[in-house]
């Protein structure tokens, strides 16, 4: 197979730092290329030069053979080559297919011809088998549609080569099998697909080929059929990574219990309906769901950053459900919040003051309400080492830490109180797996010294890797509940769908 | 290298206040052009308007006390977060108060003048106070509750003055207290020179403010609701009960300014002493100017007064009109304003996103 494209001996410096070094790739036509590495391993990069937004400091770039130089996207969008945004580029109030032909509508005497829009959205719909409805207005489609207007978008322009920059971040696991579908029929249909994920199960399900980065430059090129997730997760981290086991039940009293919670909201359902759920000792509760389905309601009503209008929440026995947030942490509940940036920090506070939130009134920090900084910083500095954090130094501010290093500085300030209780929230998201493997390992380490673990993640191989149960929401409410025996990925994708099972297996509830 | 870089992170927030400066004197240069004065004559005229001598100097000085108390409010507000812009109201109510507590308190001079103290602190903070329990209890936005309150308690003083509590022993009824007893006076600094020992309150104020800000668990509180209340919330920190008491003390900072002035130069409340001046705006300024770093205000509130106090020294000695220091203020604010607006847009658009979402 001929290479339709070729990326030669790639580098890129930015100031003294080498962001590419040295980077090939090839994808020949009808091929899907599988670019996978951690943050920061310089696939953005990598990408950014071949879409023409980024000068490259060396190396050629070769289409059917010939070099060519792109000066901006619109160099590259004429040489064929298209980019689907990991955040969607569309205007919300305009229709579906007046988004997909923006730039290059059918026009008579220089009136826009909406129709002819629309015929020939319609036409290359069909062609490509991607479901789109062209009238609608694109702010009222789901992720799952926007992505395929920007990807419709792509086509419409005549892209031979499309590159899908994490495509499947936002998606529910439904949208993410008819996604890695539709990419495998436009591979078929002669297109050249250039896909950049670290999610090593759709890259085994979907691509021919596999460039892995670490560090800016390529550290293997493979065929997938020759090479498994294991291998290529070695790869990326250049070390071997560790097997969550399989464990023992540790059976421990209940420590954390929820009755009924309801909260209400300005509409007419429910953002929590009846929640009822018990946390025990020793143990970790996965909470699945497409997000959006009372997860953030559900850990806001825990930590006392909401009040439920209905339910008791009992944490060891103590009634919480009227405390403010300073009683429950107290009370013996720590949190790793959904939204690091939100909940999690101060971007204008230094790496000291975010890590001393919650233990500015602890004795060991407070001397008649002086803060003993000398005595806190040698545990900040235990954190750093311990965890591996990247800070110039405890005066920088968090919001300059790179996304990992500040989750992982967070969840060493929430482990630090050693509570029984932890909720854990999207603890991963959007860290790399070094990262990611640490923070796992922190977390069954908490689970297995028999403290209690509320854990919510969108990521359903994180859910599966880690909880010994697994409730499913759906609009607010519990829908199913899996012991870790039972559960995996098919059946958890059809619950948090909305979906009963009908296995015959043991149903729902058990919860009180 | 290490020293260059302590000393780089200590000039770094020094570059934007010193370019609006710069930028205002370039502008009153132009001003002064256009009036056709010589400009280097006219700004050696205005320096030493200001600090030419000791006499200019510590009317600067006392120029600046008000200034910097009322600003080192305004600081406190900021760093947690909210807007008090009820100085102004906040200052004329502690006048009054300790005008009235240094009359009627019973007991000996030194007695009255503490109860004076106190009470001028505790009527700017309560006004304060009440603003902030608005917030909290109705969520009034302290941005317009505590302007609006002002033209309440400015208006409220001026009938206290002009009806029952009016100075009816001299011949002409001017809207005033009786004047103080000496005995509760706060002493000059020097004999004959206008700077009272306000002036050593209000740095005492800045220095204990830097202290309360930067090591204490307070400080630390109040200092992260201002930079992400949110992130405040989530670690447990009473947002309701910080935000009510750096408004408290926010307030009581401005009382304590009014009180200074009644104390230490007017020795009565007269109708419209600290209005007319407009102590309580360039007080916002100096905070804004300095980034709400207190010892910054201190700075700040100096370099206000001595354009002030040397703007008046110009008049007298050129043909310059005093307006001209109003020109440089002007551009201090514009530049001022300009940044602070695009903080304060990037905070509510992060505000609505969340509301959005939850």
């Amino acid at each position: 197979m001929a290479n339709l494209l070729e990326m030669k001996g790639m580098s890129k410096k930015y100031g003294e730092f080498l962001a590419n070094d040295g980077v090939s790739i090839s994808v020949g036509k009808g091929e899907v290329l599988a670019i996978v590495g951690e943050n920061g391993a310089g696939k953005t990069t990598l990408m950014k030069m071949l879409y023409g937004l980024e000068q490259p400091s060396s190396g050629q770039i070769l289409l059917n053979g010939k070099p060519v130089t792109f000066s901006g996207p619109l160099d590259a969008i004429a040489n064929g080559i298209g980019m689907v945004h990991q955040h969607f580029m569309l205007f919300h109030d305009f229709s579906v297919a007046e988004n997909i032909v923006i730039g290059h509508e059918p026009k008579k005497f220089g009136f826009f011809k909406r129709n002819d829009a629309v015929r020939s959205v319609n036409q290359i719909a069909e062609q490509f088998r991607i479901n789109v409805s062209p009238t609608k207005k694109a702010g009222d489609c789901s992720v799952g549609e926007q992505q395929r207007i920007e990807i419709l978008k792509v086509l419409y322009q005549g892209a031979d080569i499309i590159i899908l920059d994490e495509p499947t971040a936002v998606l529910t696991p439904f949208e993410v099998d008819e996604l890695l579908k539709t990419i495998r029929f436009l591979a078929d249909q002669g297109k050249s697909i250039i896909l950049i994920t670290h999610k090593l199960r759709e890259v085994m399900k979907v691509a021919d080929r596999v460039t892995v980065l670490r560090n800016g430059k390529v550290t293997g090129s493979v065929s997938k059929t020759e090479t498994t997730s294991d291998q290529l997760a070695q790869m990326m981290v250049g070390r071997k990574l560790q097997k969550l086991n399989e464990r023992d039940n540790l059976d421990g009293d209940t420590l954390l219990k929820i009755k009924g919670i309801t909260m209400a909201s300005k509409g007419e359902k429910p953002l929590l309906d009846k929640v009822s759920l018990t946390v025990r000792h020793g143990e970790i509760l996965g909470v699945a769901g497409v997000s959006g389905n009372g997860q953030s309601e559900l850990i806001q009503a825990i930590s006392g950053l909401s009040l439920v209008n209905e339910g008791r929440i009992l944490l060891k026995g103590n009634d919480l459900t009227d405390q403010p947030v300073e009683a429950r942490r107290a009370a013996g509940l720590s949190h790793i919040p959904e939204d690091r940036y939100l909940w999690g920090a101060a971007k204008d506070a230094t790496v000291e003051e975010t890590g001393l939130m919650g233990s500015q009134r602890k004795p060991e920090y407070n001397n008649r309400s002086f803060i003993q900084k000398r005595a806190f910083r040698s545990t900040v500095k235990e954190w750093i080492n311990r965890f591996e954090i990247k800070a110039s130094s405890l005066e920088e501010k968090s919001g300059n830490l790179s996304g990992g290093n500040l989750q992982k500085l967070i969840v060493a300030r929430e482990l630090a109180f050693k509570t029984p209780f932890l909720i854990a929230a999207e603890p991963t998201r959007g860290v790399d797996i070094g990262a990611m493997e640490y923070i796992h390992d922190a977390l069954i380490e908490k689970r297995n010294s028999g403290d209690g673990i509320l854990l919510v993640s969108s990521e359903l191989s994180e859910i599966l890797a880690l909880s010994d149960r697994i409730i499913v929401l759906y609009e607010g409410k519990i829908v199913g509940e899996l012991e870790r025996k039972d559960a995996n990925e098919e059946r958890l994708s059809v619950l948090m769908a909305g979906g009963i099972e009908n296995v015959p297996t043991k149903k729902t509830s058990e919860t009180s | 290298m290490y020293l260059q870089k302590k000393l780089q992170k200590l000039l770094k927030p020094l570059v934007q206040p010193f370019f609006a400066v710069l930028i205002g004197i370039i502008t009153g240069a132009v001003a002064i052009a256009i009036v056709g004065e010589p400009i280097l004559d006219t700004y050696i005229v205005m320096w030493n308007g200001a600090f030419g001598n000791f006499y200019f100097l510590t009317s600067t000085l006392a120029r600046a006390t008000p200034i910097l108390l009322v600003g080192l409010g305004v600081a406190l507000a900021f760093r947690a977060g909210v807007f008090n812009l009820g100085g102004e109201g906040q200052m004329v109510l502690g006048a009054v108060s300790a005008a009235l507590a240094a009359l009627y308190f019973p007991g000996p001079p030194a007695v009255k003048l503490v109860a004076a103290l106190i009470a001028g602190m505790l009527a700017g903070g309560l006004w304060a106070l009440l603003a902030g329990w608005m917030e909290s209890r109705f969520k009034v936005q302290l941005l317009i509750s505590t302007l609006l309150m002002n033209y309440v308690a400015i208006l409220f003083a001026s009938y206290l003055v002009a009806e029952p509590f009016q100075d009816r022993s001299g011949s002409a009824a001017l809207a005033q207290t009786p004047m103080i007893e000496q005995g509760a006076w706060l002493p000059k600094l020097f004999t004959g020179m206008s700077v009272h020992m306000g002036f050593v309150i209000a740095v005492f104020c800045a220095l204990l403010l830097v202290i309360i800000l930067r090591f204490t668990t307070s400080g630390y509180e109040v200092k992260m609701l201002g930079l992400n209340p949110f992130f405040a919330e989530y670690g447990g920190v009473n947002k309701v009960k910080v935000l009510l008491l750096s408004m408290f003390f926010s307030g009581a900072l401005a009382g304590l300014a009014g009180t200074v002035e009644v104390l230490g130069t007017q020795y009565r409340y007269v109708d419209g002493f600290l209005t007319a001046p407009g102590f309580a705006w360039t007080g916002l300024m100096a905070a804004l100017l300095a980034n709400s770093n207190p010892l910054g205000t201190a700075v700040a509130a100096i370099l206000l007064a001595a354009l002030q106090t040397g703007a008046m020294g110009m008049e007298r000695n050129t043909e310059v009109p005093l307006e001209v220091a109003s020109v440089i203020q002007a551009v201090l604010i514009l530049f001022v304003s300009a940044k602070f607006t695009i903080n304060w847009w990037k905070l509510r658009k992060k505000e609505g996103d969340v509301s959005g979402t939850v």
